[in-house]
Formats: structure tokens, C-alpha cells, sequence
């Protein structure tokens, strides 16, 4: 009798737990995530991963329905990965950053466990063909100094993500340090004060032409434009190959600079404290991911998997032609240890990089008046006022030019701040202090925000106007688009959406321009973080 | 019917709360008690295992709950809640007890020792250089010579190796926070000093471990990402790694489908001498102290060896070593020096950090 109590008392445990995780997982767990896979799963696994994962959701997808594991996938750069595991992360059941390096240094409470290698790809120069042919760089071995001569001598400009918010950005950039370095052994802090590094680094960061806070955004930006080069990962540049060749187009021929050499080894771990039920099923979904028949259907993606390298059969997808080397020993650089790191990273972020030129047109028309304002003053805190900024390594250089045109149905007064001190403070009071009122025709604030930008040299910056827009726009989308195509240079028009912004219009601003829109909708700080990482 | 969300949720959780409550009533059984703690990454396999996870939970009533630290890095970590610590070595136990004064309870549970992990091309370079030497089937490495050419800053090409970029290292963990990083510079240490390290005489060596150790840059913090690592990112990127001999005999048992790739790319090298790694459990309060009868039972130690290759008192035997399927293993592990005393590790985790 007791026994049979205790099964009707379990079955109706069972129950009740079911129908309570149901109710819970797939609406509030999945809310704000980028890439939701739900096919009414019993647990819901929360993954902040970084962006090239973007790539494997037809995995995640299958894996979602075979298993009855719904998964919600959000993207951020690997820096930010680490930042949010330094600050517990608890938003999330497990992470899967593009590199262990951010992980070890994010993961200082030791809540990380299972932690396994998914893959590995090399970050690696793509060049356009013809033009590595040009300069000598096909079917030989090049060095990073050779990549650093064809720049400075003006015959080679390249996309990059940011240092300070992706990691192929990071990495590409460490091993500018090395090769301007002389290639010592390691880095120290003393190199990083040489005086002459500063001077051929800022020359070399100079040929960035496009930046970016993510790397396959990056290669989606490289795909939308006309650019010779991008630092990227192995795996993106064979993904963007096989699209340009889809289209016709040139593709890109891959080199590997043996001097400046990471490797990303693509590590996913479960966050403790997520619960049984979901450590359960992070390791069922890891399980899978190292599966055989998944590790490869992982390598035809480019990326490089398994004990025994690549297999012959996906020679049609690391291709020779493209200069890809599936059997290449890669022996990457050592990085420096993590405050070395660290401090590379600062100096990058307030005195290397090239220096971005920002306008913020930013919409004060009567909707806005109430949280919409004070959600504003405060996500412009976090960019503008630099103690803040520095939390995420968004910190302004000291040659950067940041604009303000606060706007309504017209565009009111331009506001301009030089370098990094009082000027920027000074531009914060005004964003708080702008009163709130009338209509709203951001195409207005826009083609003025173009107008400032005609003033300054463009190749000395990167240029970029960020809008943000809380209601759908009047005025004359066309009469942008000619001021736009009159100017002739590649500035982004990144957007923010907010409040009952029209996606539509913001879409079609992103599309002319190469930019992206971010969704400020559920929380306008992180959007604007985002954002200002872009550039 | 119309049901108010934030009703039909309350009830739900009052019904799983009473039914839970009955189930316990109703089962009874004894209370397995769940022991919260650190454990060092290599020793994650054992704990992991269903079958000795089965003798804990039959036997002697109780499940592990962990979490990966590196052996130094958990005496420092916030120990609220946990109730034992699983760190590699004797260091991390007098670190402790510096720190914390007396644990409830503690005791050596398992033992392996330091090994070098490297690839064919790399050996053959290596034996070439006369810095590997073989005897009996196994592979044992000068460590005079070793750390005569991480000193000289000799580059991989000088050793035959154009394929490797940067100079020759030997990748190991954090020393100031992992213990098998720590143990490779304990050995060291020992090799400038011509003999066992001590408190007086390390100082004078202290500069010249802070050099090798600074040419490694990064480091990982734990010996099992560091296999990991080894193993998957190829012979490029982890020439040559310091870790523990179970890590391969583990790898070999628990994998036999990927260690019939490896088996014949991957070698292990005995550092002349080398140091033992004693796992110790340290019990942190009296519910910990139940860790250690458990994991010293006879049949979890017999697992511990055959499944996870952990040499401990009862199995681990000369004659025993030929059940695994890893070339070079030494039935017995003979030429061992004894690591420099906590005085002097002390010093050097300092000189390290």
C-alpha cells in the first residue's frame, strides 16, 4: 500500500514539475535571445555564445528537435562573454566564447564546468585574389610584417573587428604587436611603453577600412561592400568564398601569417547553477556536438574538428585553390599572460585604433518625453562618460570626434566634442538637459549628420552616424538616399530601434548604408554598448 | 473556464511542493547526503564515473557535487558551502593549512605522476637533440638539458622543426594556481639547484624560474583544458605539455575510438626524475570526512586505476600496466624526486604569481 502511495505521489510530482517548467522555459527564457530553437522541449539551455556560432544553427536546430531540448542562442563578442562571466552570468545556462582565453579570464568564481573544445579554426587574413597575387603572396610563406609593408605602402586596406569586443579582432591585433615588436619571445608590459609602437601601430590601424564589434557580421558587412581584405576566421572566409563564388564573383585567397598565428578553440561550458535538469541537458547537447557524425558535418563548415585533422572528403571545402592548407602544422604566437593582455587592449582601445567619428542623432520628439528620455540619458552615460565606457573597453581616443543632433521634426542644434575629456562631458549635459518635444523625421537629422561628416577627412577616422529613433519617420527617405549616394564615401548608418520605431524604414537605412539595426526595444543600454563597439 | 495565470502557477508549485514532501515522507530511504566541492580538472573523470558514482551513493550514502579549480586557486576560492577540497598535491594541502588552519580530515587518495606529452616529429627532434633518451620500451627526458634549453632560448628550428614557430617550451598550467604547473616548476626548481630545493637555497633560482616562466605568457589554469587543448589543437600549437600520466591511460580507456587515431602520433615522456602527484582529499567539515572513506574503498580504487589510470595503494601494480593500450607506459615509476618542501614552493609560487 505504502508503495503504491509513493508512485501516485512521484507521478504526480512528474506532473506538476512538467507542466511548471513548460509554463516557464519557452516564454520568459527564451525572451530577447537571438536565435531560438523550441520545438515545446521539456528545459530551455540559455547560450551566450559568440557570433561565427551563427553558422552551426542548423546543428542547434536538428539537435533542438531530435532531443526535445529547446535552445535560445545569444550572440556577443568573446570580450563581453568574459565581462558577463565576471559578473556571474546568471542570465545563462552555459557559454560558448570563440576562445578558452576568455573564458579562463572571465571565469574567476569557477562556475564554468564541462568544458570542451568544439572545434578549431585559425584567424587568418582573406585577400581578394588578384590583389594577393599582386603582392606575392600566393603559394609562399608570409609573415605579418610582409602583411604590414603592402599597408603602409597603401596597396592594402582590410576589414577588422574590434579589438577590444571580438576575439579575432583581439588576436589579429596581438600579432601586429609581435611582428611591430620584432617578435619577442612573449610581451611585456615594458614593450607595450616603446614610443615608436604607438607611431607604426596607429599607421597600420589606419588601414582598417571597416570595423566591427563581431566577426560574422563582419564577414555579412564584407559580403555587402567592396573590400579587398578582412581578418577573419578560417571557417567565415571559406563561408564568404563560397558565397562570392555562388554570386561569381572574386574570391578570397587565404594566408596565414606564420608569425602572428591564434588559433580559436571554440570551447563550451556549462555555467553551475543552472539546475540538474539543464546540466542534463548541456551535457546531451555537447555529447552530440562531439559526436562523430556531427563533428563532421561541423568540419564541412570549415571548421577544423577531430583527432585526425581534415578529412579528405571536405577537400572541396578547404579548398587549395583558395589558398586554404587543411593539413597546415598551425603554430600560433603565445599570447601574453592576462594583465599584459589587458593592457594591449587599453592602449588599443584610447590610443591605436584608428579614431572613430560618431555622430548621434538622437530623437527627442514628444513620444520620447518620460522613460523613453531617461532610458536615453542613461544608455548615453555608459557611452559618453568615459569611467563607464571603460567597464567595456569603449573608452574614446584621444584624437576621436563624437557629434550630437539632438532632433524632433527638424533637427535642433549640433554639438561637437573633440578627444576624450570635458568637451565629451560637456556633450552628456546636453543629451540630459534637451527638452522633449515634437514630431520626428530622422531622414532630416540624418543628412545633416552627413553634412558634419563632409568637414573632416574620412580616411583619418572611423566614421559612423548612430540614430536612434523611438516612432515611425516622416520626411523623405529618397531625398537621403541622394545626399547619401552625392557623398560618395562608406559610412554606416547604424540604428536603434526603440519604443514604436518602423523596422521597415531603419532596415532600409541599414541595407543603403552596410550597417545593421540593433533592437533597443528591451534594453537600449546593452543596444547602445553594441553599437558604439561597431566603431 | 478563465484561470489567472499567476493562480494556476501558484497552485502548481504548491501541489510539486506537497507531493515532494510526500515522496519523502513515503520513501524514507536513508538520506544520501550531496558533498558540495573543488576539484582539480584531471580528476573529473573519476568523478564523473557512473559506477563509482553507484559504490558512493550505495555504499556509503553520499553523491559529490563539484566544481573545477586549479589546486592552488581553490584554497583561495570562497569555500562557504563546500564541503571538501580534491586538490593534486601536498603543496595545496600545507597551503591550506596556512591559510585555514587544521582540516576536519585529509588524506592521499590517489597518485600519478608528472609526465611530458608530446608528438612523433617533436620526439624524433628531441631524441636527435639527445635531450630524450629510451630504455625499456619507455621514453625519459634529461631534465638538466631541458631546462638548460628553455634558458638558452633555443628556437624549435635550431631543434629540426622549422614547422613550429617561436621557441622551444614546454606548455604547462598556472603555477601559481594549478598544481601541475606548480610540480613542473617545483621540478625545476630542483634542477637548477642541483638537488631537492630548499628553503635557503631556491632563492638564487628564483630569477632564472621567473625568466622560463615568463616566455610562456598565457597559461591555462587547469591541467585537463591543457589535455584537452594538447590533444586537439595539434602539434602547432602544444608542441610539448607537462600533465599527469593518468591523463593519457584515462583518455585511452574512456576513448578508444579517438585513441586509435592518436596512438601513434602521441607519445609520453618520463621527466628524469620526475614527482609524484598525490591527490588529497581534504575533508572540510565532518559531512566531508565521509568523501574520503568512500573514495578509499577498495573497488573505487580498482576503478580509479583501471578507468581513469590514477595509481593508488591497492592496484597500479608493475604487472598491471600492460592492460592499457598506451605505448611507453612504465610499468613502474622509479626514478622520482621528492618536490621542495612547502617553505620552498612557497617561494616560488610567490616569485610566479
Amino acid at each position: 500500500m505504502k508503495k503504491r502511495l509513493r508512485q501516485w505521489a512521484a507521478a504526480l510530482c512528474a506532473l506538476a514539475l512538467g507542466v511548471s517548467l513548460a509554463a516557464c522555459s519557452s516564454v520568459e527564457e527564451e525572451a530577447g535571445a537571438d536565435g531560438v530553437f523550441d520545438y515545446g522541449g521539456r528545459v530551455t539551455l540559455r547560450i551566450l555564445s559568440g557570433s561565427e556560432n551563427r553558422e552551426l544553427e542548423p546543428i542547434l536546430d536538428a539537435f533542438a528537435k531530435e532531443h526535445r531540448i529547446n535552445i535560445a542562442m545569444e550572440y556577443q563578442g568573446s570580450l563581453d562573454i568574459m565581462r558577463a562571466l565576471q559578473s556571474g552570468a546568471t542570465d545563462f545556462d552555459a557559454v560558448w566564447p570563440a576562445s578558452s582565453l576568455w573564458l579562463t579570464a572571465g571565469d574567476t568564481d569557477h562556475r564554468v564546468k564541462h568544458a570542451q573544445s568544439v572545434s578549431v579554426t585559425p584567424v587568418v587574413f582573406g585577400i581578394r585574389q588578384s590583389l594577393a597575387e599582386e603582392l606575392g603572396f600566393v603559394g609562399r610563406e608570409v609573415s605579418v610584417s610582409d602583411i604590414l609593408d603592402a599597408t603602409r605602402e597603401g596597396r592594402l586596406q582590410f576589414c577588422m573587428t574590434s579589438a577590444t569586443q571580438s576575439n579575432s579582432g583581439a588576436s589579429a591585433y596581438i600579432g601586429f604587436l609581435y611582428a611591430l615588436l620584432g617578435n619577442p619571445d612573449v610581451i611585456t608590459a615594458e614593450d607595450l611603453a616603446s614610443p615608436q609602437l604607438a607611431g607604426q601601430m596607429q599607421a597600420l590601424l589606419a588601414g582598417v577600412d571597416r570595423s566591427s564589434g563581431s566577426s560574422d557580421w563582419l564577414k555579412d558587412m564584407f559580403l555587402a561592400g567592396d573590400y579587398d581584405a578582412m581578418v577573419n576566421y578560417e571557417c567565415l572566409i571559406i563561408s564568404a568564398n563560397q558565397t562570392l563564388e555562388e554570386r561569381g564573383e572574386e574570391t578570397l585567397y587565404v594566408v596565414y601569417p606564420y608569425d602572428g598565428l591564434s588559433l580559436a578553440d571554440s570551447p563550451l561550458g556549462f555555467v553551475d547553477g543552472s539546475g540538474d535538469d539543464k546540466e542534463k541537458a548541456f551535457l546531451e547537447l555537447q555529447e552530440y556536438l562531439l559526436s562523430d557524425e556531427v563533428q563532421d558535418e561541423i568540419q564541412r563548415t570549415g571548421r577544423r574538428t577531430g583527432y585526425a585533422g581534415v578529412s579528405p572528403e571536405n577537400g572541396d571545402v578547404f579548398r587549395a585553390d583558395w589558398g586554404v592548407q587543411p593539413d597546415r602544422v598551425l603554430s600560433p604566437i603565445r599570447m601574453p599572460d592576462t594583465d599584459v593582455l589587458f593592457q594591449c587592449l587599453s592602449l588599443y582601445q584610447t590610443q591605436l585604433r584608428k579614431p572613430s567619428l560618431t555622430v548621434y542623432c538622437l530623437d527627442y520628439s514628444g513620444s520620447m518625453s518620460g522613460t523613453g528620455h531617461s532610458q536615453l540619458v542613461d544608455a548615453m552615460a555608459q557611452v559618453l562618460l568615459q569611467e563607464n565606457a571603460a567597464q567595456h573597453f569603449l573608452q574614446a581616443s584621444e584624437n576621436e570626434v563624437n557629434i550630437l543632433i539632438p532632433f524632433d521634426g527638424d533637427v535642433r542644434e549640433t554639438h561637437t566634442a573633440q578627444g576624450n575629456g570635458e568637451q565629451l562631458e560637456a556633450l552628456y549635459s546636453v543629451v540630459e538637459n534637451e527638452p522633449v518635444g515634437g514630431g520626428t523625421d530622422m531622414y532630416r537629422a540624418a543628412m545633416e549628420a552627413l553634412r558634419q561628416l563632409q568637414q573632416y577627412d574620412l580616411s583619418q577616422y572611423t566614421p559612423a552616424v548612430i540614430l536612434l529613433t523611438d516612432g515611425a519617420s516622416g520626411g523623405s527617405e529618397s531625398a537621403f538616399a541622394r545626399a547619401y549616394e552625392a557623398m560618395g564615401a562608406d559610412v554606416p548608418v547604424f540604428s536603434i530601434m526603440f519604443g514604436s520605431a518602423e523596422p521597415g524604414q531603419l532596415e532600409a537605412l541599414a541595407e543603403l548604408t552596410n550597417a545593421r539595426v540593433f533592437d533597443g526595444r528591451e534594453d537600449l543600454v546593452a543596444a547602445f554598448r553594441s553599437v558604439k563597439g561597431y566603431n | 473556464m478563465k484561470v489567472n495565470p499567476k493562480l494556476a502557477g501558484l497552485l502548481i508549485l504548491l501541489a510539486v511542493m506537497a507531493c515532494s514532501a510526500a515522496y519523502m515522507l513515503l520513501s524514507g530511504a536513508a538520506e544520501t547526503s550531496e558533498l558540495r566541492g573543488y576539484v582539480g580538472g584531471e580528476k573529473i573523470g573519476v568523478l564523473e564515473d557512473e559506477e563509482i558514482g553507484k559504490i558512493l551513493a550505495r555504499k556509503y550514502h553520499i553523491t559529490l557535487d563539484w566544481v573545477k579549480a586549479g589546486s592552488l586557486d581553490m584554497v583561495t576560492a570562497d569555500l562557504d558551502g563546500r564541503d571538501f577540497l580534491f586538490p593534486s598535491s601536498q603543496t595545496a594541502l600545507e597551503y591550506y593549512e596556512q591559510r585555514h588552519g587544521s582540516p576536519a580530515k585529509s588524506e592521499i587518495v590517489f597518485n600519478t605522476p608528472l609526465v611530458l606529452y608530446t608528438r612523433r616529429p617533436v620526439l624524433e627532434a628531441l631524441e636527435a637533440a639527445g635531450m630524450v633518451r629510451e630504455r625499456d620500451g619507455c621514453y625519459y627526458m634529461d631534465m638538466e638539458r631541458l631546462a638548460a634549453e628553455l634558458e638558452r632560448g633555443t628556437r624549435w628550428e635550431e631543434l629540426g622543426l622549422p614547422q613550429l614557430y617561436g621557441t622551444f617550451a614546454v606548455n604547462t598550467t598556472d603555477p601559481a594556481k594549478s598544481n601541475s604547473g606548480n610540480m613542473f616548476a617545483g621540478l625545476l626548481a630542483n634542477v637548477l639547484c642541483g638537488g631537492v630545493a630548499d628553503e635557503s637555497n631556491v632563492r638564487d633560482v628564483l630569477g632564472r624560474l621567473q625568466t622560463i616562466f615568463e616566455n610562456l605568457g598565457y597559461m591555462e589554469t587547469s591541467s585537463s583544458d591543457l589535455f584537452d587543448q594538447f590533444l586537439k589543437t595539434g602539434m602547432g600549437a602544444k608542441p610539448l605539455v607537462a600533465g599527469y600520466e593518468s591523463q593519457l591511460l584515462e583518455f585511452a580507456v574512456q576513448n578508444p575510438d579517438d585513441w586509435a587515431q592518436l596512438k601513434d602520433e602521441i607519445v609520453m615522456i618520463y621527466p628524469t626524475p620526475t614527482v609524484w602527484s598525490s591527490h588529497v582529499f581534504i575533508a572540510l567539515d565532518e559531512k566531508g570526512a565521509a568523501g574520503i572513506d568512500a573514495l578509499m574503498d577498495e573497488e573505487v580504487q580498482r576503478l580509479a586505476w583501471e578507468q581513469h589510470g590514477f595509481r593508488t595503494g591497492v592496484a597500479g601494480t608493475a604487472q598491471d600496466a600492460q592492460r592499457f593500450d598506451v605505448p611507453y607506459l612504465a610499468p613502474e615509476v622509479t626514478q622520482v624526486a621528492p618536490m621542495p618542501e612547502y617553505a620552498a614552493m612557497e617561494q616560488i609560487i610567490a616569485a610566479l604569481q
